[in-house]
């Protein structure tokens, strides 16, 4: 069994300053551009084309990678969610036919404009780990997870499995852009390690820090804000904020500034043995290898993710753990 | 109304009547309304001499209007805070209405007819207000008013006379002319004229405008689809009254003609610059006439976009805005400004926390230092910073106090994240290890609705003061003292009144 750290191959990635904001702890990674790849804007996402099914073009002459669990929410139309990420060839379109719903009883097809794009909260990424039900075309795969994500929410008397009923709602929907505000992608982040009271939550690394400016909202909002603001309302964390260090009283500022640098690069870097102790129980190819990048489904003990490679070193990641 | 139950903040200077997506419109009226109302009741004096400060047209209009509703003397002994004279209502109303844009100022006295939400009020304070407004002015002004607004001063004057008085004095009563109108400008019969549309007598001598005859020609030339005489008319008149013109009887001008024949207003001027250029005409803008954050803004803008051209002038203006402007005086200060990549603001109003935070730092006096934290240079430029990254503004403090100052100023959005909560530790330390300065948290908000419980904190020991515009930010500092020193306020207040209007 190796350990995740080996896997992934950091070369290259260094850690930026840390930020956080009570419970969640973000760390960036920084670095150059690693794959070649089609630029984010190049990527959009059409319609579904039948329920179950998400088509995506690109106008890019190089191959676009749609990042792991991308959901849309539209009006008047059932939203969808990826079950994993997808690879779109140069200047072409493709269908994904493993798609979910995730609007129960709501029908209608998706448009290209005017939805809301984020990624599934890390709740609804884990059971799509299971590869039987990533791999299975059926678009209500996912309704028995979301009922049993929103339950306990007190979002009204509502018990379809509409996973809008948690980002529509106002209070909501405001503590979760107030999150995201809490968080600012730096200079060259491609990625970011996030934790919850210090346990790592997911790695996220992207192509290119164009890609990390493109989807750091979606994942900060949408997935690890999401699932942190549900376990927060449902009592599952305990309120939690950084241990500060004790600054002796006669220190001149100077010295504060020492012992503040220190504790902030203490906090960033013990996120490396943590990494090095997750081991990976399960790497599996998924599908072929499609415009030279090779998707692979990774399982750890506790969740897992894809990561995409070219040439074969790894260009994309995205691990809930 | 006691102290204790009453509660102000300065936003109820700086309404303005836009429905957000959660209130809409009446009931953000409605809100207000309240708020002028408890503090017209708190203090009359206050609730007057506050207009005084920056804050909103919108605001103010509507504040005359609750101050001109209500009679200042009912038993003809009511005290008149001492520095004021008995008619000072009428002297701030007066003196904020000549403050105000035009446009502005024409709509709160239409407040007073009925128009823009607001009920009639006609007294005798209300009638000479909208006379003197118009008619004490020089006679190019004059005839300027008249060209750009004449439909408004149309309803302004006959509610201010009323249709009886109005028509006297329309067909020939001398001596009503000169009680009502006359006395502001003697010459104005042939304004009165146009405004009304009422050919002038042949039997008497009236004052020549040579704009309004030239307005006129205009019109005439237009209606007649005379392409050569219209061009010759249109020169020199303001750009909206030849657009509408052109726009009306179909006349084909370019549009590059019209930017370039025309007269624009100094603001109006920057806002079409971009618009004249795609016309293929250019501009003179006289960059130091310009707002500070309207400066900063463009300068960014011009940035942002890689458009070099004139991008010197607007460096040069602001040096000199810097240089020139009316400072505020908080004693020596350094100021900290957050260049984090929150301070971007929104797609609607880009970079808008950023420059309100430049155009705050350029009307401070007596700065010792600025230090940015975070953000970075922007590639093309020799050292513009730009917002960017993560927010570790405990770095800055802590230079800030090495400094030795006794007063910090540190504008941010509050969105410390690096780590979140280091800030608030940092100025813990220093306090308790007797670091004698004051620090003050101005918070860039979006808004104007913001209120000052409600903006993010850096440290729970300074409650934020949230400013939307830089120039509101001597507004925030009155209001945030109000009710704990009311009669300090009172004073400062009169001795503003005193420096601007007279005694």
């Amino acid at each position: 069994m190796s350990s995740l750290f080996d896997i992934l191959d950091f070369a290259g990635i260094g850690l930026g300053s840390v930020q956080s904001d009570d419970e969640m702890t973000v760390i960036p990674l920084v670095g150059g551009d690693r794959g070649d790849v089609a630029s984010p804007s190049s990527l959009k996402f059409e319609r579904t084309t039948g329920y179950g099914e998400m088509k995506f073009s690109n106008e890019d002459e190089k191959p676009a990678i749609v990042p792991s669990n991308m959901m849309i929410r539209g009006t008047g139309a059932q939203d969808h969610a990826m079950s994993g990420s997808g690879i779109v060839k140069a200047n072409s379109s493709e269908s994904f036919n493993n798609a979910c719903c995730i609007e129960e009883t709501q029908g209608g097809l998706l448009s290209a404009t005017g939805n809301d794009e984020d990624i599934l909260p890390i709740g609804l990424r884990k059971p799509l780990l299971d590869y039987g039900k990533r791999s299975e075309k059926g678009y209500s795969k996912l309704w028995h997870d979301i009922k049993g994500w929103l339950r306990g929410m007190n979002l009204g008397r509502r018990s379809a499995a509409h996973l809008r009923y948690f980002y529509d709602d106002k209070n909501i929907n405001q503590a979760l852009e107030e999150f995201a505000a809490s968080f600012e992608p730096i200079e060259n982040q491609i990625g970011a390690v996030i934790m919850f009271n210090g346990v790592p939550v997911g790695i996220e690394i992207m192509p290119s820090a164009d890609h990390w400016d493109a989807y750091w909202q979606q994942l900060l909002r949408g997935c690890y804000g999401a699932e942190l603001l549900r376990m927060k309302r449902l009592g599952k964390i305990a309120p939690s904020t950084l241990i500060l260090p004790n600054i002796p009283e006669e220190s001149s500022g100077e010295h504060v500034k020492e012992i503040l640098i220190e504790f902030t690069n203490h906090l960033r870097e013990e996120i490396i043995p943590i990494l090095e102790q997750i081991s990976v129980s399960d790497n599996r190819r998924i599908g072929s290898i499609t415009s030279g990048l090779e998707t692979r489904m990774i399982t750890t003990d506790s969740g897992g993710g894809d990561v995409i490679l070219q040439d074969s070193k790894p260009i994309y990641i995205s691990l809930v753990l | 109304m006691s102290e204790k139950d009453f509660q102000i903040d300065s936003g109820m200077l700086q309404f303005v009547p836009k429905g957000a997506y959660y209130e809409d419109q009446n009931e953000q009226i409605k809100s207000i309304n309240d708020t002028w109302t408890s503090f017209f009741n708190y203090d009359r004096a206050l609730f007057c001499l506050t207009t005084l400060l920056n804050g909103t047209g919108f605001s103010k209009g509507a504040m005359s209007h609750m101050l001109l509703s209500n009679p200042q003397a009912v038993t003809g002994r009511e005290v008149i805070p001492a520095g004021l004279s008995f008619d000072y209502e009428s002297k701030v109303i007066m003196y904020n209405l000549i403050k105000e844009r035009t446009p502005r100022a024409l709509k709160n006295l239409l407040m007073l007819a009925g128009k823009e939400g607001k009920s009639r009020v006609n007294n005798s304070r209300t009638r000479h207000l909208i006379l003197e407004y118009i008619f004490h002015r020089g006679h190019h002004e004059l005839e300027n008013l008249a060209i750009n607004y004449k439909g408004k001063l149309k309803t302004l004057i006959r509610h201010a006379l009323g249709k009886q008085e109005l028509n006297k004095i329309l067909f020939g009563n001398e001596k009503l002319f000169m009680k009502r109108i006359g006395r502001y400008n003697e010459n104005a019969q042939t304004v009165m004229c146009h405004i009304f549309n009422i050919p002038l007598r042949k039997d008497k001598v009236y004052a020549r405008f040579e704009k309004i005859e030239q307005v006129q020609e205009l019109n005439e030339a237009a209606k007649a689809g005379d392409v050569e005489l219209f061009k010759k008319y249109m020169k020199g008149l303001p750009t909206l009254t030849v657009m509408g013109y052109r726009n009306t009887y179909k006349i084909p001008v370019e549009l590059g003609s019209v930017y370039e024949k025309a007269k624009m207003g100094k603001r109006q001027a920057l806002q079409m610059e971009t618009a004249a250029k795609k016309a293929g005409t250019k501009i003179k803008v006289n960059y130091k006439n310009q707002d500070i954050y309207d400066l900063w803004k463009a300068f960014y803008h011009k940035v942002t976009v890689g458009n070099q051209s004139n991008i010197e002038e607007i460096a040069e203006a602001i040096r000199f805005k810097m240089k020139s402007k009316k400072k505020i005086d908080i004693g020596e200060v350094v100021i900290i400004i957050d260049a984090s990549k929150s301070m971007q603001g929104s797609d609607t109003r880009p970079l808008h926390p950023f420059l309100t935070a430049l155009s705050i730092s350029s009307i401070i006096s007596n700065v010792k230092d600025v230090l940015y934290v975070g953000g970075k240079i922007h590639p093309q430029t020799d050292g513009v910073i730009i917002p960017s990254g993560a927010t570790d503004l405990w770095k800055g403090l802590i230079e800030a106090v090495l400094t030795g100052v006794k007063k910090i100023m540190v504008i941010s959005d509050g969105y410390e994240n690096s780590v979140k909560g280091l800030f608030d530790h940092v100025y813990k330390h220093f306090k308790k290890s007797g670091y004698d300065f004051e620090l003050m948290h101005i918070n860039p908000v979006m808004s104007a609705d913001a209120k000052s419980g409600t903006v993010r904190k850096l440290t729970g020991e300074v409650t934020p003061l949230p400013v939307s515009n830089h120039k509101y930010l001597e507004t925030e500092i009155v209001f945030n003292q109000m009710i704990e020193n009311r009669e300090i306020v009172k004073q400062l207040l009169i001795g503003k009144y005193k420096n601007l209007i007279g005694g």
